[in-house]
């Protein structure tokens, strides 16, 4: 496991933004506790949001604030609600000489039998409604997961279906003739038809931050740059912009961002449309 | 206070945590929900629910699937992404973009506020085009990376990196100011 290009994939940034699926936030999750340099990105990208958010925004009017803990008040309050149920049994003591008496204690032990009913089926009443909100909880992530799911499903689906349908060409791009990296082996897949263009990195080194790998669509008009190429996403596609006329594709190395034209002493690998 | 301490006076439904938790995040909570949903009224309210909402929801919170901060940020940006997209607001066509909070802060009749306006603007220094777009369409339009690459047809990788560059940049000038 690379840990220097698992951090610069930009997965970080998306969980904290809260973008990624249930099982992806698993995997960032389980490789932080393995490895203290991804938990440190994490907790150094936490402090930054926080203090962008800090600094962009302004403190909201003090109305609001008591409007909030006038809402809130009820609930500070609930937490001492069960030293109220000894209350009743005050009235006990209240001394009455009557013919009435009798009738007296039978109506306060019925009022303390019916206060101390009503303290118990409220409790269980606020209990049943806690845990009818958090199912309704439960229930609303669960649906946010299946929903990122879908939209995944559906992307992977409507890839197959253009390879399926589509009439891809495989162009391999090798780096054997270059004197950057003579293992760096990345295959172009082309539908000249349709333009589209997806890459796949078999095998690239990782770059340092202030780099980047840039495709480029080399036709009659000369290099086109077509996309950065994420060298830590191997073996999966990575779509790029459209190409409708290539008689080769090649990768250099490119300031963080891309260039405008191909720095060809940092020519990777080339490879001929056949 | 220690997060841990927060947390566990939240769920004991202290009114004095959940003051301090107040005063500590209101400010970049509220910040969050603004500059997605541009009515004040309507941001005020998105925060009253969102906030009331972290409360009840915070025995629920898991400290091993994230920290505190970016869970309730969270909270606070998808409930104000339900807002912009549900259909009360939709027919205002104004968003927020970053030259608004730039220029917006500055014009601002405070000290405090004119000294945050600066330091917006050298927050914001550095970044590239590129760049800001991204900034502009996560934090201030709420888009998710994939609706972006969608709609502006960039594939998801170049979206990513430009996600990762941006908040670099962020990350320098935070610790620059």
């Amino acid at each position: 496991m690379d840990i220097q290009s698992y951090i610069s994939s930009g997965k970080l940034e998306l969980f904290l933004l809260g973008e990624l699926t249930e099982r992806e936030r698993e995997e960032v999750l389980s490789l932080a506790k393995t490895h203290p340099q991804i938990q440190q990105e994490l907790d150094e990208l936490e402090e930054t949001m926080f203090a962008f958010d800090n600094m962009t925004g302004k403190a909201p009017p003090q109305d609001l604030k008591d409007k909030i803990f006038s809402t809130l008040e009820p609930d500070f309050i609930l937490k001492e609600a069960p030293k109220a149920s000894s209350a009743p049994e005050q009235t006990k003591v209240v001394p009455i000489s009557s013919p009435w008496k009798p009738f007296a204690i039978a109506a306060s032990i019925a009022a303390i039998v019916a206060s101390g009913a009503a303290f118990y089926y409220a409790d269980k009443y606020q209990e049943r409604n806690d845990q009818f909100t958090a199912l309704l909880q439960d229930q609303s992530v669960m649906a946010d997961d299946l929903n990122q799911v879908n939209q995944a499903y559906d992307e992977k689906d409507a890839q197959l279906n253009e390879f399926v349908a589509g009439n891809f060409k495989r162009v391999e791009m090798r780096g054997e003739g270059f004197d950057m990296q003579k293992d760096a082996k990345v295959d172009v897949l082309w539908d000249q038809n349709a333009s589209k263009v997806y890459v796949a990195a078999n095998n690239l080194h990782d770059l340092s931050e202030e780099f980047d790998y840039q495709l480029w669509a080399i036709g009659d008009d000369g290099p086109v740059g077509i996309g950065l190429v994420n060298s830590g996403e191997k073996l999966t596609l990575q779509q790029m912009e459209a190409v409708a006329q290539a008689g080769a594709f090649a990768i250099t190395i490119e300031p963080k961002g891309g260039s405008k034209a191909p720095t060809m002493e940092k020519l990777v690998v080339l490879g001929e449309v056949v | 206070m220690e997060e841990i301490q927060l947390i566990a006076g939240l769920r004991a439904k202290d009114r004095k945590t959940t003051e301090y938790l107040y005063d500590k995040y209101s400010r970049a909570l509220f910040a969050v929900i603004s500059r997605i949903v541009f009515d004040k009224d309507i941001a005020e309210e998105v925060f009253h629910d969102a906030f009331v909402k972290i409360t009840k929801k915070i025995d629920r919170y898991d400290e091993s699937k994230g920290r505190l901060y970016t869970w309730m940020a969270n909270i606070c940006r998808n409930s104000a992404i339900d807002k912009l997209r549900s259909k009360e607001i939709s027919q205002q066509t104004k968003t927020n973009t970053i030259d608004d909070l730039v220029y917006g802060m500055e014009s601002q009749s405070g000290t405090q506020e004119h000294i945050d306006g600066i330091g917006v603007k050298g927050l914001l220094e550095d970044l590239n085009d590129d760049q800001k777009f991204i900034v502009e369409y996560i934090y201030f339009k709420g888009y998710t990376h994939s609706e972006i690459s969608e709609e502006f047809e960039i594939p998801l990788g170049t979206v990513k990196s430009r996600v990762r560059a941006a908040i670099q940049v962020l990350k320098k000038n935070v610790a620059r100011i």
